[in-house]
């Protein structure tokens, strides 16, 4: 291949040329993350999301990409709690493609994982797992390329998997008051960034802590109860 | 009407033996008689009709399977299925004969060598011997054919020649008649019918005399002529006994390509395959295997089988597997879309299928919503279904993960706490006995998880999920 197509497929790229959005991403639809991913998130292959405790938006960063995706198959796997349909549905994502597999053991999981990317009938998958080796991510993120899909491991660790994995991003969560704090250790094709504030206050208003009251006091709850006495029975 | 008979001498032997390549000496038995023999037992002297003690002693290392006419029974039919797509009228002649009328199909063959030709092939591919015979009647082809003549006759003349000369204890009648024909001097079929019928009626019974108008008259028999199933079913006897799932699969591919050869020219798929494993302490386990978009080829099908099987612990040896279809539908297929860059490999549903087979039917599930408030029933998770249906989602904020059984807090929300929202209060179910009464917050907690937390009117605080 000669070295103007590895360019031009942005195989090899330099590093004085980080100009204007890549056309192989899609967008997050957070402005702050397209602009420090060049574009969003790669149109297909593995991207890991280390994100330290449960329940701090981390789902919350994909519903409006999952919210996005055309008819083909998004495919969950072992997620750590029910998956809340209800939820899924206010998020805007089609039930009827969303497929949630269980698997007892994790060689399971990666076995699902993978036959789901090669049927290529899958557009999105996520997958709950402690850890991959690097042959691992190497075969998901060969399937997801080929397969046209976007896969993302999620694991509840503070920090990404230390080892070089051949995958196309890596990035680690964190709260804010408003939103995550993402910091990007690797992704594909730019030079690593250190941190990006993503703003989910707009998308859900209620879920943000207010800006005019400090993080660590809020109101007390006692106050609330007060006023909402259960009837007695 | 011209007439093909087509007689399997060794036809439960040969089925059994074509799929495992056995070279010892071999023989069916039926009350202490050998009555069928592969070749190694023929070349050691035993015959058909050999006494069991005599044929053990002609062989130390000799294999004795009993006879089974129902299992032959069986075979036959499932060989005038594989036939049925060559010859359109054909009668069955149990135990070990075939009727063929072939002067309709001639003209769609354009001879009887291409017809013969084609007749031959799976009966090649069984691994059959048979010895066969055309003539101008039923009776005429099936007499020929069971004294081995083995050639086709076109012309009624040359048939009606070789019965003359037929002799008479190879012409199936009975022993007794035998006898008493060649008592009379009568060593051939050709003197016999020489004879005034009238006298020999008198003489020896109507039987003979039934016997020789049949030879002449080419009208179809008066039973009815071969129907084919319209469900797939059938049953493989194995040699050898099986212990471990994974050697299932070469007998298993067999059935699955009769399957296929079945279910193709039918244009039928099926959804579902049973599959039964018959152990040797004659109890048995049915297997099911779907496929949930319908499927006829023999290759998927033994890909979604294996799976299943790996997963199988067996209770005992196998000595037979059998296989049915469950939900045969009209072949349709998948219309894969023209402008589709990918051009994907499986269905959805072939994935599905797949994945039930490999995991079990009830890990692989789609998510289903349900009008009720209480928040652990207002959805459910089944299994995949083709059709799905669309249902409104409740308008409140709901957290995208919801634990099975709330999470008891050790203490109630402090001031590290935040609460964003909140009370939101749930009293529902007391018309079914799983009633609740629960005041719903949305909280934040001091390491910035979003919690879906309740109280409960005797202040318990439980986490019930997380807003991720």
């Amino acid at each position: 291949m000669a070295l103007l197509q590895l360019e031009k497929e942005r195989l090899v790229w330099r590093a004085r040329q980080l100009t204007g959005p890549d056309h192989r991403r899609q967008s997050s639809f957070y402005p702050t993350l397209d602009a420090h991913l060049q574009g969003g998130w790669p149109q297909t292959g593995l991207v890991e999301l280390a994100y330290g405790s449960a329940g701090i938006g981390e789902l919350r960063l994909l519903f409006p990409l999952l919210a996005q995706a055309e008819s083909r198959l998004q495919v969950w796997i072992n997620p750590p709690a029910e998956l809340n349909g209800q939820a899924l549905a206010q998020h805007g994502i089609d039930l009827s493609q969303t497929l949630l597999i269980r698997c007892q053991n994790p060689q399971q999981a990666l076995w699902s994982a993978e036959q789901s990317l090669n049927s290529g009938c899958c557009s999105h998958l996520i997958l709950w797992a402690p850890g991959l080796t690097a042959p691992q991510a190497k075969r998901l993120q060969v399937s997801a390329k080929g397969n046209q899909a976007l896969m993302f491991w999620l694991h509840p660790q503070a920090e990404p998997s230390t080892s070089a994995l051949p995958i196309s991003a890596r990035l680690s969560l964190a709260p804010l008051a408003t939103g995550l704090r993402l910091k990007i250790h690797k992704y594909q094709g730019q030079w690593p960034q250190s941190f990006c504030q993503v703003d989910m206050h707009e998308l859900w208003p209620s879920l943000a802590i207010p800006t005019h009251l400090p993080t660590h006091h809020g109101p007390a709850p006692s106050s609330n109860i007060a006023a909402l006495p259960f009837k007695p029975r | 009407m011209q007439w093909l008979y087509l007689y399997f001498p060794n036809l439960q032997l040969d089925s059994l033996l074509h799929q495992q390549a056995y070279n010892q000496a071999c023989v069916l038995v039926d009350k202490n008689e050998v009555v069928q023999t592969n070749s190694e037992a023929r070349q050691l002297g035993i015959k058909i009709g050999t006494g069991l003690g005599q044929a053990a002693l002609l062989s130390a290392q000799l294999k004795v399977i009993a006879y089974e006419p129902k299992q032959e029974q069986r075979l036959l039919a499932q060989l005038a299925q594989r036939l049925y797509q060559t010859s359109a009228t054909l009668y069955l002649d149990p135990p070990q004969g075939l009727l063929l009328q072939t002067s309709d199909m001639l003209r769609l063959y354009e001879g009887l060598a291409p017809y013969w030709q084609q007749l031959q092939q799976p009966l090649m591919e069984r691994g059959l011997h048979y010895h066969y015979a055309s003539a101008h009647s039923p009776l005429a082809a099936q007499v020929l054919a069971r004294a081995g003549n083995d050639r086709l006759l076109t012309h009624q003349g040359e048939a009606t020649g070789l019965l003359h000369q037929l002799p008479i204890h190879s012409a199936g009648l009975n022993y007794k008649l035998c006898l008493q024909l060649e008592r009379l001097g009568l060593n051939t079929l050709g003197q016999a019918q020489a004879l005034p019928r009238s006298a020999l009626g008198q003489r020896l019974g109507q039987t003979l005399v039934t016997y020789l108008q049949q030879l002449e008259d080419s009208s179809a028999p008066s039973r009815p002529r071969y129907q084919p199933p319209e469900h797939f079913r059938q049953r493989l006897e194995l040699l050898y006994e099986i212990e471990h799932s994974t050697a299932l699969r070469f007998p298993l591919k067999r059935l699955l390509s009769d399957l296929e050869a079945f279910l193709a020219p039918r244009q039928l798929q099926a959804a579902g395959l049973i599959l039964g494993l018959e152990y040797r302490e004659h109890t048995s386990e049915r297997v099911y295997i779907g496929c949930s978009d319908g499927e006829y080829r023999a290759e998927s099908w033994l890909g979604l089988s294996m799976l299943r099987l790996e997963q199988l612990q067996l209770q005992a040896p196998i000595i037979a597997i059998s296989l049915k279809t469950k939900g045969q539908m009209p072949w349709a297929p998948l219309s894969a879309q023209l402008f589709e860059p990918l051009g994907g490999k499986l269905t959805a549903g072939q994935l599905i299928s797949r994945l039930q087979n490999k995991l079990g039917d009830h890990a692989v599930q789609q998510v289903y919503l349900r009008d009720d408030h209480r928040p652990e029933r207002s959805f459910y998770q089944g299994v995949p279904q083709s059709s799905y249906q669309a249902h409104q989602a409740t308008t409140y904020l709901r957290p995208s993960l919801l634990f099975t059984l709330p999470q008891a807090l050790n203490h109630k929300p402090d001031q590290q706490w935040c609460i964003l929202s909140g009370p939101e209060r749930i009293q529902s179910g007391w018309w079914d006995n799983v009633s609740i009464c629960r005041d719903y917050f949305i909280a934040r907690n001091p390491t910035g998880q979003v919690c879906w937390l309740f109280r409960t009117p005797r202040e318990e605080w439980f986490l019930h999920g997380y807003f991720s």
